[in-house]
């Protein structure tokens, strides 16, 4: 099969077309969206012919590397950098006292830094770099660079940090901010419970580590600089590095064609991407720097550790009465969120009304979080799901069973309580449970007698992800040419969850061009127009209806074209397979490609923008997944057997990538649960231990189950916006920590309220248990 | 000091100067452009450097170039022929087994040489033999699927 | 980024020792250990001297005695997959299965397994330690969830062979090449505890090379097996784990060895697991009698006390299933 088989598309008929200024509707059938067609840049991807910022190589190009302060806290005294700018092959090196590098850089908006702070107020600042003409050399160069430090007392454990005489990050007190929340009577509610229950629970820290490295190749033209930068916004970039090294937007072009994923960590410029620049001015030539995989441990992001409580009340009949949820967590030692939407699940997932929350943001000497997958969510799933299923027991009713009788049609914790503009959590729920065959599983291995060590329990969980409709801006440019063939120029990244490939099956459903004939252009400053970064479970929402605008506006141009051709009214002709013809005579047809017009003009621009959302209404999307596990109850070893999805996301766009995110998003989630966390050297020196991949463990392909089911509720949200998706990429990674402890409990009778379930904390429980008797 | 070496990738003959501390993956990818190969760790734990070395699949970042002289070496580069693409990275594009696609070169090698030497595995077999790649963002059930659709 | 060396590939062994005249200049043969070492700068290099140039270092052979030769530079896989080795010595082939990940055990060698250095990833990282010339050991009060609960003196690491538990289980001897010529040393007795020098882990001179690994023909009723036990299933150390090598007559245990990985700083015989077994039926009460004493005298850290029922569990576990065989 060649490539063009692959991707071709016959017989396409497209929708009708609606006059200007009108709100397309929804699509009635659609012959390209929602298939299973395989991803547009599928080839590029699997014969290593794609060119990642990482693989790109310019002529003259050397290479950049960042000294970084081996202290979780300390104050730069004196670099000295004499010896390594002799080096051979060095050709520039920069540190805080280099004029051009004194610099602002901003972790948050609370707190201001410069690019080389003195104040190292974690383990991994920069504190110098160079650039050589080899790596090698630039790493020689880097040893060579003397620093004085005044080491200074530190506190990298958030527990540690509101003790008395903890050492300070900011110079106060380490707490950055207390939220709380609260709605109807906590304390009433929690008297009209027959049950109460109360717990304490920790989620570890999360690192992100994609696949390819953070970094950049910057290069300068005179005054114009362009980075090949392996971001999720090439946009982004662009407006932090302008910013700072105050530059007109205009003369900062940011590339990104291809990245290897990101997961919320690269959202945004890294100072490594200034540093960069500065070295290639310096140097005169374009420079290479990209991190060490222990460099990215350290310096670019995690999700935040979490401490959390939760006291919730139940009635017999299921009805939740009461839920009171504090936590305390830490995004490092700039303000980065380190409880942000840890509380949303409790505000908002189930019926309840009364809630109240409380959340704890504490500065330590760790390296600042950035957004991980669903920020605060699997942190508060692994609370609020376990409670669930703790309570479902305590009154004796099934878990599936307690959140069918909980689920809300609007969201109790966004303002002005706004009616979902769908929600399939009762689909999810219901669905989920049958393809599981979850009553069978359960009673099986609820079932007593069994003497074995090893014991199987199963589990589930539920979620929803606080925002999921996308939102503007976003603008999207098609361009058709007289041959019939389609350029797609927008700014969106795809950071592998198949943007381009959703992207290209809008146009061809609208414009009935098979994919074949379409090319993209994206994720490049310098050529394609604006767009947020891909992130946050937005960029289907956000990107697709604007292509889909784009696509309207080609057609009505067309109209327009055919209409002065076969001089009838623009409103009375319809489009058809490649054709526009009168609705009533469709003999009487114009080839698109034999349009005079067209053919004159060479071309026909469509640009759509993305419209403003519905008023009053809350998008967002839900699932719910159910898991099956094999638990040696000696040795404390679990084997996750199987997995089940369910997801609501609207209108499934294309079932492959749909798929891909769902499962992906699983196997993410069993490494929150089972085997990823950072260690640090808390007691010592607050240095971190497990800045690899043998110490920090990803699941392998031996540690996700043999069977994994995603089963999409596949129901297009015509509320929502004009293609009818919502936002996948998060939700897919919520529930599935909890889903595991759920099932784990099952299993053993022991609730594991701390992460990772490793063998470690379960062995040792499983021994105290069988101690008790 | 650079030495000389020779050695055969995707059937061509090279010669390369290489320094003594310089790793196949940087030889691959600095000296000869070929940055299929892709680098994750540089110290053997994430596969994504993975080429063919005389018949097995090593991790590049742990191989010395000079070691590597008089060798036998397919990236992924090599895999496609004037037929088109080989069969596994077919199976990769239809059953969607890519997302970034950064592990996935790695990936492709490590099945291929599996399939070569077991071309019907089991998805147990299959599993152990791509667990020396890691994977951040699909998991691994659609690579499973991709390489037993191939060996079926 | 690797530092500066220079490098040599010989092609014979006396060549090969000869290049051997610093500390700093290193043995590389699969390279895994070694190259990870170097780039975190575990410990210095001048020159690589690679062997894979001599030919005398590989294959796996029966000796006459019916044992087995296996050359130094054997790869795990070629251990793993040895139809000789699973039928004779399965503990062997068990223990290099479940070591690393293929493309390591593509790479890595059974010499190199054995001559490994330390994972504790304060040695690894950097932290002037006491292994390291310094005089801390940070594992003591640090983070030591990983760390040895048996045979710990200042130095708390655990060693990270698969291989070696195996080896020692087996009676197995190394054969050692150098400056001062050759010599035969038991496995049990290679690996060098804390107890007796803190900054080494095996008896190998700097300018010394482990040339072969024999195995001892498999004794009558011979039956070995390897359980590990890991966080991750792939690519990852033992939390903890037990090599059994133990000659049955009829149902009694009439000798053999218990040998146990992640649990001290040199693979582990437990001698007490041993004397309770030995002239024994493996029935219930002599396993759980076996599963208490394998931790009897273990000393653990402040976060590694989950090793005790972990051990015991797969004492217990890995009696009964040998039994059964």
């Amino acid at each position: 099969m060649s490539k063009k088989e692959i991707y071709a598309v016959k017989g396409l008929s497209v929708p009708e077309t609606p006059a200007s200024a009108q709100e397309p509707k929804p699509w009635k059938q659609t012959q390209m969206v929602g298939k299973g067609i395989p991803r547009v840049d599928a080839y590029e991807r699997v014969s290593g012919t794609a060119v990642y910022p990482s693989d790109v190589l310019l002529p003259d190009m050397i290479y950049g590397a960042v000294l970084r302060c081996p202290h979780p806290h300390a104050q730069v005294k004196k670099v000295d950098v004499e010896a390594a700018s002799k080096m051979p092959g060095v050709r520039a090196v920069i540190t805080g006292d280099t004029p051009e590098a004194r610099v602002e850089w901003t972790y948050s908006k609370e707190a201001r830094s410069s690019l080389f702070d003195p104040h190292c107020r974690f383990e991994g600042e920069p504190v110098a770099a160079v650039a050589a003409e080899t790596p090698y050399q630039a790493e020689d160069a880097l040893r060579a660079i003397r620093v004085e430090y005044d080491v200074l007392p530190f506190v990298v454990d958030e527990r540690d940090a509101l003790k008395e005489n903890a050492p300070s990050v900011h110079g106060a007190g380490n707490v950055l901010k207390t939220e709380k929340y609260e709605r109807g009577q906590v304390d009433r509610g929690f008297r009209e419970a027959d049950v109460v229950l109360e717990e304490n629970y920790r989620t570890e820290c999360q690192l992100h580590t994609p696949m390819e490295l953070h970094g950049c190749v910057a290069k300068w033209d005179g005054d114009r600089l362009t980075l090949w930068e392996s971001t999720q916004g090439v946009y982004a970039v662009q407006a932090e590095v302008a910013e700072v090294l105050k530059l007109p937007l205009s003369k900062v072009r940011v590339v990104g064609h291809y990245m290897g994923g990101g997961f919320g960590s690269k959202l945004k410029a890294g100072k490594y991407t200034v540093i960069a620049a500065l070295l290639a001015k310096k140097s005169a030539r374009p420079v290479k720097l990209f991190l060490t995989r222990e460099e990215t441990y350290l310096a670019v992001g995690n999700r935040p550790p979490n401490n959390m409580r939760l006291k919730a009340g139940v009635k017999k009949d299921g009805t939740l009465t009461a839920l009171d949820f504090s936590c305390t967590g830490t995004g490092g030692a700039y303000p980065s969120g380190g409880t942000s939407l840890v509380d949303w699940l409790v505000r908002d997932l189930y019926k309840c009304p009364n809630v109240r929350t409380e959340c704890t943001d504490i500065a330590i000497h760790t390296g600042p979080a950035r957004p991980f997958r669903a920020p605060g969510h699997p942190q508060g799933a692994w609370v609020l799901e376990q409670m669930m299923d703790a309570l479902a027991e305590a009154i004796k009713m099934d878990p599936v069973e307690l959140r069918l009788k909980n689920i809300p049609n609007f969201s109790q914790g966004k303002e002005g309580n706004p009616p979902y503009s769908s929600t399939g959590l009762k689909q999810c729920l219901e669905e989920g449970a049958k393809a599981f065959q979850w009553k069978v599983a359960r009673s099986k291995a609820l079932a007593p007698g069994e003497t074995g060590r090893i014991k199987r329990g199963v589990g589930m969980a539920s979620c929803l992800w606080v925002v999921g409709g996308g939102w503007p801006p976003s603008t999207v440019i098609l361009k058709l040419f007289p041959d019939g063939s389609l350029n797609l120029n927008m700014g969106a990244s795809d950071i592998g969850t198949g943007t381009k490939t959703v992207m290209a099956l809008v146009a061809a459903e609208e414009l009935g061009i098979p994919l074949g004939k379409i090319e993209i252009e994206h994720a490049d400053t310098g050529t394609t127009q604006y767009a947020t970064p891909s992130g946050g479970s937005k960029t289907v929402p956000t990107e697709a209806p604007t292509v889909r605008a784009a696509a309207i506006s080609v057609k009505q141009q067309l109209l327009e074209m055919a209409s002065k051709e076969l001089k009838l009214d623009a409103a009375s002709l319809v489009f058809q397979e490649g054709s526009i013809a009168p609705a009533k005579d469709p003999s009487k047809s114009v080839k698109i490609t034999d349009l005079s017009e067209l053919k004159k003009r060479g071309v026909v621009v469509g640009i759509g923008y993305r419209g403003p959302n519905p008023e009053n209404k809350a998008i967002i999307p839900f699932a719910a997944q159910f898991c099956e596990v094999e638990v040696n109850t000696k040795t404390g070893e679990v084997k996750i057997l199987r997995f089940v999805s369910t997801n609501d996301s609207g209108r499934v766009m294309d079932r492959l990538t749909y798929d891909s995110q769902v499962i992906g998003g699983i196997t993410m989630g069993i490494g929150l649960a089972m085997t990823e966390y950072r260690v640090l050297d808390r007691d010592q020196t607050g240095r971190m231990l497990n800045r690899n991949w043998h110490d920090y463990k990803l699941p392998t392909a031996l540690d996700v189950p043999l069977e994994m089911t995603s089963l999409p509720v596949d129901r297009e949200d015509s509320q929502a916006n004009s293609v009818g998706a919502k936002g996948l990429g998060e939700p897919v990674t919520i529930p599935t920590a909890p889903a595991i402890a759920n099932a784990v409990y099952n299993a053993t009778g022991i609730r594991i309220t701390e992460t990772p379930i490793s063998p470690e904390r379960l062995c040792r429980l499983l021994a105290e248990k069988r101690k008790e008797g | 000091m650079k030495r000389i070496i020779q050695l055969t990738i995707n059937d061509k003959e090279y010669e390369v100067a290489v320094e003594p501390n310089q790793t196949l993956t940087d030889m691959l990818r600095y000296e000869l452009g070929l940055t299929g190969t892709k680098k994750g760790c540089e110290v053997g734990d994430c596969g994504s450097c993975t080429v063919i070395m005389d018949g097995i699949p090593v991790n590049s970042c742990l191989v010395l170039a000079m070691q590597a002289n008089g060798r036998k070496i397919t990236t992924i580069e090599g895999l496609e022929t004037e037929k088109g693409m080989h069969p596994i990275q077919k199976a990769f594009v239809e059953k969607g087994a890519i997302q970034c696609g950064f592990c996935t070169p790695g990936m492709i090698l490590s099945s291929k040489s599996l399939l070569d030497k077991n071309p019907n595995p089991t998805e147990e077999e299959i599993r152990a033999g791509i667990s020396g790649n890691l994977c951040r963002c699909t998991g691994y059930q659609k690579i499973v699927d991709a390489v037993k659709s191939v060996g079926k | 980024m690797l530092p500066n060396f220079s490098y040599v590939r010989p092609k014979s062994l006396d060549e090969a020792v000869r290049h051997l005249d610093s500390p700093e200049n290193r043995i590389h043969a699969g390279g895994t250990d070694l190259l990870g070492c170097l780039r975190e700068r575990v410990f210095g290099v001048a020159k690589i001297v690679s062997l894979s140039g001599i030919q005398e270092l590989k294959g796996i052979t029966e000796t006459a005695e019916g044992g087995l030769r296996i050359g130094a530079l054997a790869t795990l896989r070629e251990i793993a997959e040895s139809p000789l080795i699973r039928s004779k010595y399965p503990v062997l082939a068990q223990g290099a299965a479940e070591a690393a990940s293929p493309q390591l055990r593509n790479q890595g060698t059974l010499g190199g397994n054995l001559c490994q250095k330390p994972r504790c990833w304060y040695y690894r990282g950097d932290f002037h330690c006491l292994r390291k010339g310094g005089d801390l050991c940070y594992a003591m009060v640090g983070e030591n969830a990983f760390h040895c609960i048996l045979g710990g003196d200042a130095c708390y690491i655990v060693h990270p062979s698969d291989t070696a538990p195996a080896l020692v289980a087996l009676g197995a001897t190394v054969r050692i090449t150098g400056a001062g010529g050759p010599r035969t040393v038991p496995v049990e007795e290679f690996f060098v505890p804390p107890t007796q020098d803190l900054t080494r882990e095996t008896v190998l001179e700097h300018n010394e090379i482990l040339t072969e690994i024999l195995l001892p023909p498999p004794p009558q009723g011979l039956r070995s097996s390897y359980r590990k036990v890991r966080a991750r299933r792939s690519w990852d150390f033992a939390l903890a784990g037990v090599a059994l090598a133990l000659q049955f007559r009829g149902e009694e245990v009439a000798g053999g060895r218990v040998v146990l990985s992640g649990a001290a700083p040199i693979p582990w015989r437990s001698v007490e697991v041993e004397e309770v077994i030995l002239g024994k039926r493996l029935d219930a009460e002599t396993i759980s009698a076996a599963a208490e004493a394998v931790v009897k005298n273990a000393e653990p850290l402040a976060q590694n006390d989950y090793k005790l029922p972990l051990f015991r569990a797969i004492v217990e576990e890995e009696l009964s299933a040998i039994a059964k065989v």
